[in-house]
């Protein structure tokens, strides 16, 4: 098939000044600024890694097995959405709805963990006042899980929409603009789990200082 | 000469390499592969779609798994000892792979308008430099008091 051919199948130009549509445009926009966003928080978190002069340190606290598996979930939920895109846009409405349901139940397992996992670290001893880890580490994941709760909703607002049939093919911009905003969160913690948990874990006192935490 | 290198790294006249030509609500582009290029692209037309050029569901499911895979892999790389110096590029260059995996399949950005990659890159130039600038200070900055 030739290119001029095939560019006839495709969806017709919006009729906006750039072209493209401009809330997909602004979605866009909004993850280019929470890209910075993200991206000041990691690096104060570097700026200040394996400064703490109080324990809990990293490497007495981080769970990896744990954030493993959350991480898988996150994962998968991406995968979640991107099938359940893929049905609203073919205008199959029951597996669309499934799929965008099941984006909601990983989404409330990955925000379980965290909660867990928050739980557990306040119970050993680390709060965000603690020390300069504490609190870079809780701001960070703190804010991302707040995105993902915020994800939660609108997916299970859009699910309920599919289930109802206010969401359909011809309007599934809709779902498309929420799976950026939730394949970005999933990226933002794919560096969160690299940076924070893998490289980070095993940060220990400084030269001189005892573990805080005896297991 | 210049035809075979042509036959073998492009596609439809669109280099793999290259940004697609597409419009903006298009979910599979008809003639635009999951990776771009004749040889890269013959490839995953077999493996995804039956010989349609455009990526399917089961490619999602492929991307979705070689994601958990890479997942796996860091997570044991954490537990081999003996990496030294090679443990945080190892890890970086995973995690930029996935972060790319994502971006490009299940953002679609290697089926959507071009000008929506633009907009992500500069926003990730501005982000590293910003970050880079951060870690700057940190080394040769004033250090505040800690607790």
């Amino acid at each position: 098939m030739t290119q001029a051919a095939a560019t006839e199948h495709h969806a017709p130009v919006e009729n906006t000044s750039t072209g493209l549509n401009s809330r997909k445009l602004m979605m866009w926009a909004f993850l280019g600024s929470d890209v910075m966003f993200f991206g000041a928080f990691i690096a104060t978190y570097l700026v200040y890694r394996g400064k703490s002069l109080v324990g809990p340190y990293p490497s007495e606290i981080l769970d990896i097995p744990i954030t493993s598996v959350s991480t898988f979930v996150l994962l998968m939920s991406s995968l979640a959405m991107v099938l359940g895109l893929h049905y609203v846009k073919e205008g199959q409405k029951n597996k669309g709805t499934i799929w965008i349901l099941i984006v909601v139940v990983l989404g409330a397992v990955f925000m379980g963990f965290q909660f867990f996992e928050f739980k557990t670290f306040a119970h050993e001893g680390l709060t965000p006042r603690t020390n300069i880890f504490g609190t870079t580490f809780f701001i960070l994941t703190g804010i991302h899980g707040a995105h993902v709760t915020i994800g939660v909703i609108w997916m299970a607002i859009l699910a309920y929409g599919s289930h109802k049939g206010t969401l359909r093919s011809d309007n599934s911009l809709d779902l498309e603009i929420a799976g950026l905003y939730w394949h970005f969160v999933d990226i933002v913690w794919i560096v969160i789990f690299t940076v924070i948990y893998l490289i980070s874990a095993t940060d220990g006192p400084p030269l001189g200082v005892g573990p805080t935490i005896v297991h | 000469m210049a035809n075979l290198w042509q036959r073998l790294t492009q596609h439809d006249g669109n280099g793999w390499w290259n940004l697609p030509h597409t419009s903006s609500n298009e979910l599979n582009p008809d003639f635009e592969g999951p990776i771009g290029g004749a040889w890269f692209g013959n490839m995953w037309r077999t493996l995804t779609h039956g010989g349609v050029s455009h990526a399917g569901v089961a490619f999602y499911w492929v991307i979705g798994f070689a994601l958990a895979v890479v997942t796996l892999l860091e997570v044991w790389l954490f537990t081999v000892e003996g990496l030294g110096g090679w443990y945080i590029p190892i890890l970086l260059a995973l995690s930029v792979a996935k972060f790319i995996g994502v971006v490009a399949y299940f953002m679609h950005l290697r089926f959507d308008h071009r000008m929506f990659t633009y907009f992500f890159v500069s926003a990730m130039i501005v982000g590293i430099l910003i970050f880079t600038l951060l870690l700057l200070l940190a080394e040769y900055g004033h250090q505040p008091a800690l607790f």
